[in-house]
């Protein structure tokens, strides 16, 4: 021992003379020892911080699906969701059996499906109002609704409208006579007759617009005929003819409207929604991140969609009010400013020219309140006569005009008085939504479902990828999954069988349809001629039918449950261990015949769990690299002074030491250093997660927001981390210097006696 | 010009271009190029193509009971039973669908340029592009409606080729400005025995074939109210050439050529039907 101490202290003599080798070593001991901790402690902080984010949120400890399936399951991928996944057809079934599995809490049913949902302009939104408060009025007023209109009955092309108005544009706050003065009007006539009027007046404010717009795109229309044709139409709608037209005739002017006007509107917007049909009542109460942030959760026994904050504000939002949050988010939080960011002003240039998506949907009267608030926002004269200061579309582009001075006042001033004039969302809470999806089997089903809120994940509330999924009730889910029925598939192969059908394939198609297969005349005589009743035997009203029974009914938990699902969440008991869990949940569903494929939650997120792999990858090679660095050198360094040092070996050896204590001198040299250099490192590590475990680290965009389980991740470090760190370095510098040594130990003490050359 | 007249015109032509090859293998080197080889002039071929139009048109209405059956790769087949209105005249289409059961009453309404859908599971209407996919399969608007070539496009001229047993005209169709198609480029093979198309093939404006439809079917019924025959294609195959392995079958399973009420070509009489 005390010969071990003696070695001890020249070996850290030995360290201290040789400054420059043991500095150069001792560096990238130390780096090494700081990539360990700190790599080792953030890839550990971040598993831990996902696995919060995603167990809590949606895919539990462990995800099953059908053991069958074609593709492995991915919540979290990055493409369409098409992924076929198998089914699970009895639910209750599987969920009895996973319930007696020791490790599991809790077993939540998921569908996922794609659907779209057609949005329409505001043309076609405020006809569908008109054509609404029209059949009213005539309820009102004890008329039959018009039979007149209704495409190709009344021809509006052909009637006495006369010339084109000489104003063109006329302005909000001209009165459509329809009825008497609005004053008076609110004495004498039902609201809704006010209502139809101001309906129709705003569409003419629309077709003003989209007449401005016709004219500027005249000069480089390639059909002018259609071009002039299209703008006599948008020109007659505002003529005072028109309105008498419309006042004799409602339904047909507004077929027309819709046939000849509508189209010239920029297309609908299409919503692309991903729907995740669930049991909200466990899905609320298992999954403790869920939180709803508008409206109400959708009340049990009742079918129903929530759409997902994160969607809500980013796709269904009112384009202007979009762009300017986000314009108010990278000037906020990312400190940009439109006259250093080019970007964000181009953004800005965008926005002002999208002040249509305002003013069409101002109603009449809403209009001409703004009107004079705007101006006197703007500090325009009321009184001035100039188009840019009393027309409110152009008032509008102005006050869209924004810049770095005036940003923070006209955000602030457009939700103040502009948004509650507005329907600042597509889809309202309370309304109505009309889904779409092409089913499992290729046909098309929709479904109408109440909007009964928007919901979050607490702490992923900017997160992309967590506000990828809708949520909706499972019978919603099953109707748009479309799973067919046994009697459905009879009705195809009786229609299939009778049509007989000869199977022609691509590659000899043209030789079997016109070569040597073709056995009957090009041209005969019709075979198929007769009268024929198109609707014998047929059931026209079962759509129908089946849509209103889903809207009335009200659904058991067992309703809800009693289906199919195509996989589903296992929460398990604090504590359990997830590799036990998935081969007890496997061997559970395959007893009672519901076999599924058990997924840990990591591998079940797709992409999104593969990511940490990733960094757990990129991790590992660099310290590969840094360790590999540091063997070359530390044993290139070693090589060196060892061929220096012979002299100092031989005299060693000649005064009676043993090559066991050369090599353990050497070997020590190296410990003490690494056991220095390491341990600061692995200091400045702790030092560095300290504090930005007390401060946080950003999370630079929404993806990496998900993977840090909020906005900021708060690193923590651990010893077994820190001894991890000293431990691996002290490891890879002994190995790197135990040939050197060797070849130290092996110096003869007749080395030292001969004279240098 | 009629078909006879047509058939009459392309014999002549045809006699042309065998005499110009035999004059050119003769070595006769007066003989002028442009005679050398006498391919259809532009106004020619418009005049073919209003040969098909005019033969598929009824001046007065025309009913089908169509079958239609899309089979795709790794999916089961999609078929239905649709019910098809025409009325040429004011360019009006209804499609209605009556089978499978859930999808009865979803139906189609073209008028005015404008293609709209209704829904009856959620008694809505929508405005749709001319590239719909009616049911979900390969087929668009135009595999029902009436043909207008000859007003939609502008034919240029390929070659004459075989096609099976069948000489077939080749030509390349575009769409003229602003002309409401499902595809801007179309390849045409037309019988020259009897003018009728047998192959069309739709290309996307980058020139990608996306779909080729094969006609190895015609029949012709005597209108009443056209006082000619009206031709249409029994049986049309469409060929997916973009998901290679998809098709699709339309056949016209029963035909009346009686005048349709007025009120069929109504948004009202669509949303009628599934009530």
């Amino acid at each position: 021992m005390r010969k071990l101490l003696v070695l001890a202290s020249i070996a850290w003599r030995n360290v201290l003379a040789h400054r420059v080798k043991s500095g150069i070593v001792g560096i990238l001991l130390f780096l090494g020892a700081f990539l360990v901790v700190t790599g080792k402690s953030m890839v550990d902080s971040i598993e831990s911080s996902m696995a919060k984010s995603i167990t809590s949120s949606l895919s539990g400890d462990i995800q099953v699906f059908d053991k069958n399936a074609k593709d492995q399951l991915a919540l979290f991928s990055f493409g369409t969701g098409g992924d076929d996944i198998g089914e699970i057809p009895d639910f209750p079934k599987l969920r009895d059996a996973l319930m007696k599995v020791a490790e599991v809490k809790a077993v939540v049913p998921l569908g996922s499906v794609n659907t779209v949902v057609f949005g329409r302009t505001e043309l076609d939104q405020a006809l569908d109002k008109l054509r609404v408060a029209n059949r009213r009025v005539a309820a009102e007023q004890g008329e039959p609704a018009s039979s007149k209109g209704s495409f190709g009955i009344m021809d509006l092309e052909a009637s006495p409208i006369g010339p084109p108005h000489p104003a063109g544009l006329i302005p909000f706050s001209a009165d459509l006579k329809l009825s008497p003065p609005a004053d008076v009007a609110a004495a004498l006539v039902p609201a809704d007759v006010t209502e139809r009027d101001q309906l129709f007046t705003q569409i003419k404010a629309i077709c003003a617009q989209l007449q401005e717009d016709q004219k500027a795109a005249f000069t480089i229309s390639a059909d002018k005929v259609k071009a002039q044709t299209d703008l006599d139409n948008l020109t007659k709608v505002q003529t005072p003819e028109f309105q008498a037209q419309f006042a004799a005739d409602p339904d047909g002017t507004m077929d027309w409207l819709d046939r000849a006007i509508a189209p010239l509107a920029s297309d609908g917007k299409m919503m692309y929604l991903r729907l995740l049909g669930t049991d909200m009542p466990a899905f609320t109460k298992d999954f403790s991140r869920f939180r709803i942030v508008d409206g109400e959760n959708i009340p049990e026994g009742k079918r129903g969609f929530l759409i997902s904050k994160y969607a809500y504000e980013h796709f269904v939002k009112n384009k202007v009010a979009r762009e300017l949050d986000d314009m108010k988010s990278k000037r906020d939080d990312d400190g940009l400013t439109f006259k250093t960011d080019q970007a964000l002003s181009d953004e800005a240039g965008r926005t002002s020219r999208q002040y249509a998506r305002i003013l069409f949907m101002l109603a009449p009267k809403d209009a001409n309140e703004l009107k004079p608030l705007i101006q006197a926002e703007l500090k325009v004269d009321p009184k001035s006569t100039a188009a840019e200061d009393q027309d409110l579309g152009k008032l509008l582009a102005t006050f869209l005009t924004v810049d770095d001075s005036n940003f923070n006042e006209r955000y602030d001033w457009f939700y103040a008085n502009i948004a509650k004039r507005i329907r600042l969302y597509d889809v309202g809470v309370g309304d109505v939504l009309s889904l779409r999806a092409y089913t499992r089997t290729g046909y098309m089903r929709s479904v109408n479902v109440k909007v009964w809120g928007t919901f979050e994940f607490v702490g992923l509330e900017s997160s992309q990828l967590a506000g990828v999924y809708n949520l909706a009730d499972l019978v919603t889910f099953r109707q748009l999954y479309g799973k067919m029925s046994s009697s459905q598939i009879a009705e195809l192969d009786t229609a299939r069988k009778a049509a007989d059908i000869k199977q022609v394939t691509r590659e000899n198609a043209e030789d079997e349809l016109f070569g040597s297969g073709a056995t009957e005349p090009l041209v005969a005589d019709s075979t198929a001629t007769q009268k024929f009743d198109e609707f014998a035997g047929v059931d026209m009203t079962a759509a129908t039918r089946a849509a209103a029974q889903l809207d009335d009914r009200v659904y058991t938990h067992e309703d809800m449950e009693d289906g199919v699902v195509l996989n589903a969440s296992v929460i398990l008991k604090d504590g359990a261990s997830i590799p036990a869990a998935q081969k007890a949940i496997e061997a559970a569903s395959a007893s009672v015949g519901e076999p599924v494929t058990a997924l840990d939650w990591q591998t079940a997120s797709g992409i999104v769990g593969q990511l940490l792999l990733v960094i757990k990858g990129v991790l590992v090679i660099a310290i590969l690299v840094i360790f590999l660095v540091a063997l070359f050198i530390i044993n290139n360094s070693m090589m060196m002074a060892t061929l220096e040092r012979t002299a100092e070996i031989g005299t060693m050896r000649a005064i009676g030491a043993q090559r066991r204590e050369v090599l353990t001198l050497f070997l020590l040299e190296t410990l003490v250093l690494a056991a220095v250099a390491s341990t600061l490192g692995a200091g400045a590590s702790v030092g560095m997660l300290t504090y930005l475990g007390e401060v946080g680290i950003k999370a630079p965009s929404a993806q990496m927001m998900f993977i840090f389980g909020g906005p900021k991740l708060f690193p923590t470090w651990s010893l077994l981390n820190v001894a991890l760190g000293i431990g691996s370095v002290s490891l890879i510098s002994l190995f790197s210097t135990f040939y050197p040594a060797l070849m130290a130990a092996r110096v003869q003490p007749v080395v030292a006696m001969n004279p240098k050359e | 010009m009629t078909p006879s007249e047509f058939l009459a015109f392309r014999s002549k032509m045809r006699t042309l271009s065998l005499g110009a090859l035999t004059a050119m293998a003769l070595g006769v080197a007066a003989m002028e190029p442009t005679t050398a080889f006498a391919a259809p002039s532009v106004a020619d071929m418009t005049q073919m193509l209003q040969v098909v139009d005019d033969r598929q048109e009824n001046n007065g209405d025309f009913k089908s009971l169509v079958y239609l059956e899309q089979k795709e790769a790794g999916k089961a087949d999609l078929v239905y039973q649709v019910a098809v209105y025409r009325r040429d005249q004011d360019d009006k289409l209804v499609l209605l669908f009556l089978m499978p059961k859930e999808q009865a009453g979803q139906g189609y309404l073209r008028v005015d340029n404008n293609l709209f859908f209704y829904d009856p599971s959620v008694g809505k209407w929508e405005r749709r592009t001319e590239r719909e996919r009616i049911g979900g399969t390969d087929s668009n608007r135009q595999d029902f409606d009436q043909s207008r070539l000859h007003e939609e496009y502008t034919p240029a001229f390929v070659a004459e080729e075989k096609l099976g047993n069948y000489t077939v005209n080749h030509l390349v169709l575009t769409a003229l400005p602003n002309a409401d198609v499902g595809y801007p480029v179309v390849h045409l093979w037309l019988d020259e025995a009897t003018g009728n198309v047998l192959k069309r093939q739709d290309l996307a404006e980058s020139g990608k074939l996306m779909r080729t439809s094969l006609y190895p079917k015609w029949e012709k019924a005597f209108s009443a109210t056209k006082k000619a025959d009206v031709y249409y294609a029994r049986e049309i195959r469409i060929y997916d050439e973009i998901e290679k392995g998809n098709q699709t079958t339309i056949v016209i399973q029963s035909l009346d050529l009686s005048a349709l009420d007025d009120s069929i070509f109504t948004k009202a009489w669509l949303e009628s039907k599934s009530r």
